[in-house]
């Protein structure tokens, strides 16, 4: 009876919808991050008959043929790399991006990541770092004792330092893009690290080259929709429900086989 | 006499392989573009005739043979996702796609750029255009697809540009039962059956094409394939009993 192990393709691809899905809401209130989405393909067919095959000496072929699938596979959970929207926080070193790129960090194995999460802040000797303490790429220190720290669209950040009354720039924040983003892989702390799939790191400058502009004070928000994951919810434990179905009722007909001769 | 049990057991072969066919169904009720399968059955007759003993009308015994199975090819309900690189088509059309072992046809529209900026599939197959698989730069935004299927980006710096990298080639085909299901989203178009331009589709951008299996329906077949399935058992088990007594009564030497 293979609709047993059909059915249990089945459950296991909607037990992984329903574990991609729990993942956005419990990310619901993720800064920068982005949704994931099961993709499902069915599985290899069995042509029992084959369409087109001859059916007699006089060249006439069968019309239609009997084909039976195995069942159904997960291909992927690609992340779905929208812009999300941008909420105000007031926080000097917080940024949002408006648009194409990422923010590049140094990991503290030398390597690189890359975040949409720009809620920065100052470690002990200054230097801009992210919610882990990793400096963000290039390595911008903030000056003692300055002020009115201002960080421009293209990502410029100026402070005033005691004694001036004119603002210097201290750096420029960079930006990173991918001509895949849907490649990247995450490493969790809302970073994504480059792979083969993603295609190399192309560095650039906000607002400039089709990369986006910089947002200081706005944090973006992840952009999962709470309708739209719910009504995936309810869609997936269905789906799961009905495979169950399946199952009992192919161990139904197996016990009417077995209980058929007393 | 054997005949019941013969019938019978033709009915639960055809049984078993239908409820193979309402699991599939089943198993891909949230696949992309997935189109779901429906078996035909047909009356197979026992050659009865022969020179020596002819059997007449009243002694037809016919047996359950499965003929085939069609495909539903209506279209399943577009669910809108707002990802700019999801696209529904509208209409009898299918995407073409360029696999190892030749052209395929999909109508799974969710895709993807890949590596080196050309569009594929989710399973990393090129989707091909009117003129070959279709390119993106590494500057390019804002990726629309209009309804024909020509696919506009944005690009430049200063002076912003709309530029067309391409076209989704559409292809339909006289006769759709005709192709085979391979697995993976995919459709073959076995030898002799020529896929031909599709001018009616309509491509509809940030959305895409569910499975158009019906799950009440495949819920109710399932209800009557068990049910079926148990009254052809009760069947021989009746035939079984009555044999057994009637073997008991005849052989029954009386002291």
């Amino acid at each position: 009876m293979r609709a047993l192990y059909t059915a249990a393709t089945g459950m296991a691809a909607q037990e992984l919808n329903v574990q991609v899905i729990s993942n956005n809401i419990a990310n619901l209130r993720t800064t920068g991050y982005k949704k994931q989405r099961a993709q499902f393909q069915d599985l290899i067919y069995e042509h029992v008959k084959r369409v087109g095959a001859q059916a007699s000496d006089q060249g006439t072929v069968l019309p239609v043929g009997i084909d039976i699938g195995g069942g159904v596979k997960t291909v992927g959970t690609p992340r779905l790399m929208t812009q999300g929207t941008l909420s105000p926080t007031g926080g000097d070193l917080d940024i949002a991006i408006r648009g194409e790129g990422y923010f590049k960090i140094q990991l503290p194995d030398g390597t690189y990541a890359y975040t949409r999460d720009g809620s920065f802040t100052t470690d002990g000797t200054g230097r801009v770092v992210n919610a882990q303490g990793n400096p963000v790429q290039p390595t911008i220190t903030i000056p003692q004792n300055s002020s009115g720290l201002t960080i421009n669209q293209q990502g410029q950040v100026s402070v005033t330092t005691p004694g001036s009354t004119t603002p210097t720039v201290v750096g420029q924040i960079g930006l990173t893009r991918f001509i895949n983003k849907a490649g990247l892989q995450s490493i969790g702390d809302n970073l994504f690290t480059d792979t083969p799939a993603s295609g190399p790191p192309q560095d650039g400058l906000a607002n400039n080259d089709g990369f986006g502009d910089m947002q200081q004070g706005n944090l973006e928000q992840a952009n999962v929709e709470v309708v739209s994951e719910i009504s995936d919810l309810i869609a997936a434990q269905r789906a799961y429900e009905m495979n169950a179905k399946v199952v009992s009722a192919a161990d139904q007909m197996m016990q009417s086989t077995t209980g058929m001769f007393r | 006499m054997e005949n019941t049990l013969l019938v019978a057991l033709s009915r639960q072969m055809v049984l078993e392989r239908q409820m193979d066919v309402v699991a599939n169904n089943v198993a891909n009720a949230n696949t992309n573009g997935f189109k779901a399968d429906k078996s035909l059955f047909e009356e197979f007759l026992r050659s009865g005739a022969h020179e020596d003993n002819f059997v007449g009308n009243d002694r037809r015994v016919s047996f359950v043979n499965d003929r085939a199975t069609i495909r539903d090819f209506a279209s399943g309900p577009n669910l809108q996702t707002g990802n700019p690189l999801d696209v529904a088509v509208n209409g009898n059309g299918f995407l073409v796609v360029q696999t190892p072992a030749g052209e395929r046809y999909t109508r799974d529209g969710a895709l993807q750029i890949n590596a080196q900026g050309q569009l594929v599939t989710n399973g990393g197959n090129l989707v091909l255009g009117t003129n070959g698989p279709i390119t993106f730069q590494a500057t390019d935004r804002d990726i629309n697809v209009s309804a024909d299927g020509t696919i506009t980006v944005r690009e430049g710096t200063v002076t912003q540009v709309d530029s067309i990298r391409g076209k989704l080639r559409l292809v339909t085909f006289n006769n759709p039962q005709q192709l085979v299901k391979e697995g993976a989203n995919l459709f073959t178009a076995p030898a002799g059956v020529a896929a031909q331009p599709d001018t009616l589709s309509r491509v509809n951008q940030g959305f895409v094409e569910k499975s158009n299996v019906n799950v009440v329906t495949e819920m109710t077949r399932l209800m009557e394939i068990t049910r079926t399935y148990q009254s052809v058992a009760s069947l021989m088990q009746q035939q079984n009993d009555l044999r057994k007594s009637a073997i008991q009564m005849l052989a029954d030497v009386p002291a």
